[in-house]
């Protein structure tokens, strides 16, 4: 007993004296416990931030009635007059088309303007107090030129007479669309049309019970409310209901904060995969710190300490490395997470703090500790066979073993085998060209699963890669001289170190660059889709599909503010080789002329060969016809015909066109000589230059042609394409962190296994910066061998998930990111061997050389 | 043989070398004064008991280590002026080691480990050179191998052909047999004599061993950082009883001291007692 205490003891006092080297040792799990404790802070920040401005149903709201077929105003006025109700207002919103145009208007909303009731603030001007009158969001005036005091005509609802409401005030609005108008409740209601209201809200007087009240209102409700409505409302949910103000709140702060849940479940598996990395670390850092201790354990072992007492011994010390680590990263998310709302809302952004959760805090330092504890049994059972003789052995040569045991390489074969098998099952399993009631999930469970197996095998395997991986990338290394050839020979003279090490960066690289593959192969789809859904800024047409009036497009042309105006014919009554296929038309826009002509992409053949007597076609309308590029197609308008050959099919083509033809073939077919559409772009950037560009157009084109902003759509596309991408890259970015934090201390610990060796290098005569220069190389490749392995896994891998998902999508590998990956990383472990390469310099060849120990 | 004289112009030398480590109370002299010159293609040993400063000197004479006060001349160069860089640069190009420990690199194979400090240099080797060291130390069928595959004797050898082969104006051997068995020992001394016959290499050796010691042309004896004997063409018998005075020298010297600090309280310095019983 006493003696496994003691054996105990001496690894845990010397954990607990050099508090340094068990931060190092420990390092990763740090890293991974600040992600941990990290998210759950981040969790709580967003949840508050996002339930603190949801801009819902007001706080000052006691009781809330609203029904599937709204409220009449005679019911709003019925409630007012119950008893106990010191306010009540109606809500309502509509859609108003500025006459002439298509989709082109403004949303009314009914609001009271001010009290505690107003969702907006007036900002100059006054609030509506009569029909006809509006006021408008800052965003809104500015777009349709609106000041106070101007006017404003409108469609109404119903199919009514157009009205013009004059615009008597400017107000702000938690969120701004730029097409937003508030006016009375009256006038709204009257606007939407029926009188009806989406909802009514009421305050009550102090200290009104709210159960009578409800019930009173209730009552008023079902008096108020016209036997002719009643008994069309057949179903319950017609009759209005009266919820409470809390009720409604907490609903719609469940709803708004659902979409913060299903981000940080996303969040969650990204930050397992990194504790996965910082394990792999633990063990890798832990079989290196045993390594060094292997006399002293030899030594321990002479004396008579058991095996199992060591290895219970070691497992402590493991535990107490991660409880002090845990401890460590969760105090750092702590300090960080705290400190972060203040800093953020000096720079203007209203942040929330995060709470206290001390749970969440205990459960990951004893996580920590427990992982870390299971990361050091490998290494330590390892570390306790070493014979007691070894404490007397003198010699030095403590190469590390270079090979893997037989068991490992059939284990790492079967693993590599399995992840090659279940791999080829998806292949099998991927989609044809036109699946029906596919579901991706199956499949992409399976790569999953193959991936895992990938890896596992990658692991199990990578000490026999290194020297082959070696091989290839060092050698332009080993063609810069010595210190490179010695630095490609210090990573292969130990390549289970290498291995270790170099499977964590590629586990982050795999993740980097799967993410970035997918983004690539979406930003190309999205931009193929956009490209022919706002093939340019502006789109004007005519309302009724009909050729433009003469001289439209000269004036088009003349407003300054546009450029690259492709004025284009489309002729709705063609058919394609007696198939029959409706709503596609025959269009001779010429898609060169257009600044998205390089974001078109052909889903087969070529799109440049485009010319007379040549087609490109719709896919969806090929595949209905049976044809592909170089067939040829017989387009048929009355009683004319065109034979054309088909140069390429795409998936998305612009203004909906069915075929893209040469106007030469059009007029073959007869279609008539006006423009039935012009296409414009903005000439400058900046939301101000496109709303003055649309303010210019319309009043060059007046109410004979319709408007369509396409520009506004692509943004939107564009800066949810971006977010998606930079929150996707972040979460793999944590793994990534992990991987370099593991560099570091492999090198760091590596560094002062290898004193002897660095003070060999110094005494025949290397200097300093040549050593500490040699040893960042050696941490640099580190970084690339573990690249390359993460790229070998990630390209197979993400072609076959983007595969299985759409198996028509042509898979993008970008090959300039990808290659900046590699070489971020490299530069990113390079540097993290620079500061223990620094200090190995400093050892002096006489302190290296003296002496056994 | 050799004839011992004064030589004009040694290979290196040492004139009044003090090394003073640490300081205060627990300043210890490990070179108290020492001028000694090694005469070039002469086989020389230091010899001494532990703490005479052996390794000391040696390190200082080698830049490996910067001497308190006095010189180190190596041909004409004055090795206590220089800077780390300039000193990193005379190891690189006109010094050789070879250490108990061997200190191979394990990644390299022996060849490589052969022309390392010359890669360093950035210089190539010079092949019929490199020909006939590794012919002498008959290790041409092991260039290949790396230090995990070689015994220890092969080892040794490698790393004498590193100091051999980049024609160094001193070798410097530090204890070289010293994790040797007396067989494979005695095959690596044999050699070493031998590159001083045939290649005229100055060599310069530590140990601690008379029979070692035996194979050199000169043995200069050291006890308390000074300089306490000098033997020529000296023999296994010869240097035992050099040795034998010296230490009973020492022993004396020693009682001495302990006889004082139980006089002196001044003296009972925990660390001095330490080393004091140690020595």
């Amino acid at each position: 007993m006493t003696r496994r205490t003691s054996v105990l003891r001496a690894q845990l006092v010397d954990a607990v004296r050099r508090p340094a080297r068990t931060l190092l040792t420990g390092l990763a799990v740090v890293v991974a416990a600040f992600v941990v404790f990290g998210s759950v802070l981040g969790y709580q920040i967003t949840e508050r931030t996002v339930l603190a401005d949801i801009g819902g149903t007001p706080a000052a709201v006691d009781l809330l009635v609203s029904g599937e077929d709204g409220v009449s105003t005679e019911a709003l006025a019925a409630i007012r007059k119950v008893p106990g109700v010191a306010e009540a207002v109606g809500r309502t919103d509509s859609f108003h088309e500025f006459p002439g145009t298509s989709g082109d208007g403004i949303s009314v909303y009914a609001d009271p303007g001010s009290g505690p009731f107003a969702t907006v603030r007036l900002l100059s001007g006054d609030y509506p107090d009569a029909a006809d009158e509006i006021a408008v969001t800052p965003r809104t005036a500015q777009r349709l030129g609106l000041d106070v005091g101007g006017t404003v005509r409108l469609a109404a609802a119903d199919r009514g007479r157009p009205v013009t409401l004059t615009v008597v005030g400017v107000v702000a609005t938690p969120d701004d669309h730029g097409t937003t108008g508030y006016t009375t409740e009256t006038f709204a209601a009257r606007l939407a049309g029926q009188d009806r209201l989406r909802q009514i809200e009421l305050r009550l007087t102090p200290g009104a019970d709210p159960a009578e009240v409800t019930a009173a209102v209730t009552a008023a409700l079902s008096r108020a409310t016209p036997a002719g409505v009643q008994s069309r409302a057949t179903s319950a949910g017609a009759q209005p209901v009266v919820r409470t103000g809390a009720e409604v709140r907490q609903e719609e702060a469940e709803r708004a904060v659902a979409g913060v849940r299903n981000l940080f479940a996303l969040a969650t598996m990204f930050v397992a995969i990194a504790v996965v990395a910082a394990v792999l670390v633990a063990v890798s850092t832990f079989r290196i710190v045993f390594a060094q201790r292997m006399r002293q354990l030899a030594l321990l072992r002479a004396v008579g300490a058991g095996r199992a007492g060591l290895l219970r011994a070691l497992v402590a010390e493991g535990a107490f490395t991660g409880l002090v680590a845990g401890l460590a990263g969760v105090l750092g998310a702590y300090a960080l997470g705290h400190a972060l709302p203040p800093l953020l809302r000096a720079f203007g952004l209203d942040v929330a703090a995060p709470g206290h959760p001390v749970g969440a805090a205990l459960a990951v330092v004893l996580g920590a500790a427990g992982v870390t504890a299971l990361a050091v049994l490998a290494p330590a059972a390892t570390a306790v066979r070493v014979a007691p003789l070894e404490a007397l052995r003198t010699a030095t040569t403590t190469a590390g073993r270079r090979g893997i045991g037989r068991l490992r390489l059939v284990t790492g074969i079967l693993l590599a085998a399995g992840a090659a098998l279940v791999g080829g099952l998806v292949v099998t399993m991927l989609p044809g060209p036109n699946p029906e009631n596919y579901d991706p999930l199956g499949p992409l469970l399976v790569i999953v699963a193959s991936g895992a197996l990938a890896f596992a095998a990658l692991v199990a395997l990578g000490p026999l890669l290194v020297r082959p991986a070696l091989a290839v990338l060092g050698w332009p290394l080993r063609r810069l001289g010595p210190l490179g050839r010695l630095a490609v020979g210090g990573v292969g003279g130990a390549p289970r170190r290498a291995a270790a090490v170099g499977v964590v960066v590629a586990l982050g690289v795999t993740l980097t660059a799967g993410a970035l593959i997918g983004v690539a192969t979406l930003n190309t789809l999205i931009r193929g889709e956009l490209a022919g859904m706002a093939p340019a800024d502006i789109g004007v047409t005519d309302p009724d599909a009909a050729p433009l009036p003469p001289g439209l497009v000269e004036r088009v042309r003349a407003v300054g503010a546009l450029d690259r105006v492709v004025p284009y014919r489309s002729s709705a009554d063609v058919r394609v080789d007696q198939v029959d296929h409706d709503g596609l038309a025959a269009v001779d826009l010429e898609l060169r002329a257009l600044g998205t002509w390089g974001e078109f992409g052909a889903s087969a053949g070529s799109l440049a060969d485009a010319g007379p007597g040549r087609v490109v076609l719709r896919r969806s309308l090929a595949d209905a016809a049976g044809v592909g590029p170089g067939d040829s197609v017989t387009v048929v308008r009355g009683d004319r015909s065109v034979r054309l050959r088909v140069t390429a099919t795409m998936t998305d083509t612009p203004v909906r066109a069915g075929l893209l033809v040469d106007p030469a073939d059009l007029d073959r077919l007869g279609v008539p000589a006006g423009p039935t559409g012009v296409l414009a772009d903005v000439a400058d950037d900046g939301e101000q230059a496109r709303s003055a560009a649309v303010r210019a157009l319309r009043s060059a084109v007046g109410p004979e042609a319709s408007i369509q902003v396409h520009a506004d759509d692509r943004d939107d596309l564009d800066g949810r394409l971006r977010e998606l991408s930079t929150v996707l890259l972040s979460l793999v970015g944590l793994t990534v962190l992990v991987a370099v934090v593991g560099v570091g201390t492999t090198t760091g610990l590596s560094v002062v296994e290898r004193t002897r060796e660095s003070g060999l290098l110094r005494a025949v005569g290397m200097t300093r910066r040549r050593l500490a220069a040699m040893l960042t190389v050696e941490a640099g490749l580190y970084g690339v061998v573990g690249a390359t392995f993460g790229l070998l896994l990630a390209l197979p891998y993400s072609w076959l998930a983007i595969v299985a998902v759409d198996a028509q999508v042509t898979v993008e590998f970008p090959a300039g990111p990808l290659a900046l990956v590699v070489l971020m990383l490299a530069a990113a472990t390079a540097l993290a061997g620079l500061l223990p390469a620094r200090r190995a310099s400093r050892v002096s060849p006489m302190a290296a050389l003296s002496t056994g120990e | 043989m050799t004839t011992h004289h004064p030589d004009p112009s040694p290979a290196v030398a040492a004139v009044d070398l003090v090394k003073v480590y640490g300081r205060g109370e627990a300043a210890v002299r490990a070179l108290d004064g020492v001028s000694v010159g090694f005469r070039r293609a002469a086989f020389t040993a230091i010899m001494g008991p532990s703490g005479s400063g052996k390794s000391t000197l040696m390190h200082c004479l080698a830049g490996l280590d910067t001497a308190t006060s006095g010189q180190v001349l190596l041909g004409d160069t004055d090795l206590g002026r220089q800077s780390d860089r300039a000193l990193t640069r005379v190891r690189r190009d006109r010094i050789g080691f070879v250490f108990q420990a061997f200190n191979l690199l394990p990644q390299l194979t022996a060849v490589q480990n052969i022309t390392l400090p010359l890669d360093l240099a950035g210089r190539a080797p010079d092949r019929e050179l490199l020909a006939r060291v590794v012919d002498a130390l008959r290790i041409g069928d092991r260039l290949t191998h790396r230090p995990s595959e070689l015994s220890g004797g092969q080892q040794q050898r490698v790393a004498l052909a590193r100091a051999l082969v980049a024609r160094p104006e001193v070798v410097f051997a530090d204890e070289p047999t010293g994790n040797l068995d007396s067989r494979a020992g005695a095959e690596v001394l044999a050699l070493l004599r031998d590159c001083v016959r045939t290649l005229g290499q100055t060599v310069v050796m530590v140990t601690h061993d008379p029979a070692a010691a035996a194979y050199a042309d000169r043995v200069v004896l050291l006890a308390d950082g000074r300089i306490a004997g000098d033997l020529a063409s000296p023999d296994h018998a010869s240097i035992t009883a050099a040795l034998h005075a010296v230490s009973l020298r020492d022993e004396a010297r020693h009682e001495r001291i302990l006889r004082d600090r139980d006089r002196d309280p001044a003296l009972r310095d925990p660390a001095l007692r330490g080393s004091a019983v140690t020595r």
